[in-house]
């Protein structure tokens, strides 16, 4: 106890506030995180090259270079879909957000698929 | 040295924390759909080479059988519209033809795949289809005599047809049929354990490590799955569904599976799935079998099932009511709530 009380005196006015400061820091990125999905990320395919996997712990829009041309798709607090896309009949786009894994929005004329993985997948492949 | 020793052991719990299951994914663009093929427990490189062996000969399915562009299939409806005797110096078409007079005969042409014509009618003959109700009397025309696959004469290698209405379109058992080429190829390259997903398509060859494939059965009209099952090893899943081609027309939804019996897209149900067990030819029979099922009306679908032997089976009918099978009932896991729904088991 005696050690404790020594330590908290020589704690001096700048050392006060590099603690508060990065208490601060560690409560905001904990509130930024809180609500979003842990374990779960966005795959995007195309015709072109490699699948690529991006964390759905963000804002952004994202253009995918598909089979007819560049699609647009977005990505919010862990939810996404197709915003543009040059297909004809916007199926991809009228299918709006997803966001449990194993989701799946297939724009078959873009050639262009995305789909929510994790960590936790429960079945391999789907019927439909 | 004790704390080395210490390392040497978090490192290598690390290293066994981050192995993935060794399975390698393919997917390609065939067929106007997705092809996806996992195989589990072989090499990078094996995988890679057995993937595109496979996917080079969906690809000759594709330039084969393809119901509208130019295929040999094509090539005889023409011949056959034309009055003329096609002669096909092909066994693998004449056993093709023969398969699917089989299956239409035993499902009682509720899969009847020689309505090319019909089908082509209601605009399902293009990749994007016409989104227009076709006149009464062009539907009426076709359905007076309407075309089965009895009307294909086969003698030797020449094939002929008296009605020439008659129109081969295998859309409803090519990509079954390729599932069956893909486990040959599987199994003559010594892959054990493979999951193969054409379209929605499936076939399970072998297991995933210890324990089965699973797959996913899609919502009809929400964009996750309803429920998952156990694909056990050999076996094959199907479904049709009015929610992947179909066009609306004064909020009427219109599908490409025509009944051939009123010449309009069935519309009582949203989806029909099946699963069949082992056999050679048991990926064209969940595709081509799946069709029966999701056309037929509601009393008749249960006495299909049991002619045909279709054991596993699940139909979301058009007001989302689900009848099911008892064994496919027993090996389903609902992954959504179904409080609203009403499930009847058969």
């Amino acid at each position: 106890m005696k050690k404790i009380l020594q330590y908290i005196k020589i704690i001096k006015l700048g050392d006060t506030f590099v603690i508060v400061t990065f208490m601060g820091l560690i409560f905001w990125s904990v509130s930024q995180s809180w609500n979003m999905p842990s374990g779960q990320y966005l795959k995007i395919e195309n015709n072109q090259e490699d699948s690529k996997v991006f964390s759905l712990n963000q804002t952004v829009n994202k253009q995918v270079i598909g089979f007819l041309g560049s699609s647009e798709i977005s990505i919010a607090e862990g939810k996404v879909r197709f915003v543009k896309s040059p297909c004809t009949k916007k199926y991809c786009i009228h299918h709006g957000w997803i966001n449990k894994i194993n989701q799946t929005i297939v724009c078959l004329p873009n050639q262009i698929t995305i789909s929510i993985v994790g960590d936790s997948e429960s079945y391999d492949t789907v019927n439909y | 040295m004790r704390f080395h020793k210490l390392l040497l052991i978090v490192i290598l719990f690390l290293v066994s924390c981050s192995q993935k299951a060794p399975i390698y994914e393919h997917k390609d663009f065939i067929f106007g759909t997705i092809v996806d093929i996992k195989i589990y427990g072989e090499t990078e490189e094996k995988s890679e080479n057995i993937s595109n062996l496979i996917f080079n000969d969906f690809k000759r399915l594709h330039n084969y059988l393809h119901p509208w562009e130019k295929s040999l299939i094509s090539s005889m409806n023409n011949a056959i519209a034309a009055g003329s005797v096609f002669n096909v110096d092909d066994e693998e078409i004449i056993r093709i033809i023969q398969d699917n007079k089989n299956l239409a005969s035993k499902s009682e042409n509720y899969f009847n795949p020689a309505i090319g014509k019909l089908i082509a009618l209601w605009g399902f003959h293009q990749e994007l289809p016409n989104q227009m109700v076709p006149k009464a009397h062009q539907i009426n025309e076709l359905l007076a005599n309407v075309t089965t696959m009895d009307d294909l004469k086969i003698n030797q290698s020449t094939l002929s047809s008296a009605n020439r209405n008659f129109q081969l379109d295998l859309g409803g058992y090519a990509k079954g049929y390729a599932l069956d080429r893909a486990k040959k190829i599987l199994a003559n390259n010594g892959v054990a354990n493979a999951l193969v997903n054409i379209g929605g398509n499936i076939i399970a060859i072998g297991m995933h490590g210890d324990r089965s494939w699973i797959v996913g059965i899609q919502h009809p009209r929400k964009p996750s799955a309803i429920a998952s099952i156990q694909l056990p090893p050999g076996w094959s899943i199907g479904t049709s569904g009015d929610y992947q081609r179909y066009f609306m027309d004064h909020d009427k939804r219109y599908s490409h599976l025509i009944n051939p019996r009123t010449g309009f897209p069935a519309d009582n149900s949203q989806s029909a799935t099946i699963m069949i067990p082992p056999a050679n030819n048991s990926g064209a029979l969940s595709d081509a079998y799946s069709k029966p099922l999701f056309i037929a009306p509601e009393i008749e679908k249960l006495q299909l099932a049991d002619k045909l032997g279709i054991d596993f089976f699940m139909v979301v009918l058009a007001n989302g009511d689900i009848l099911i099978s008892s064994k496919m009932n027993e090996s389903i896991q609902w992954l959504e709530q179904n409080n609203e729904k009403n499930i009847t088991v058969h």
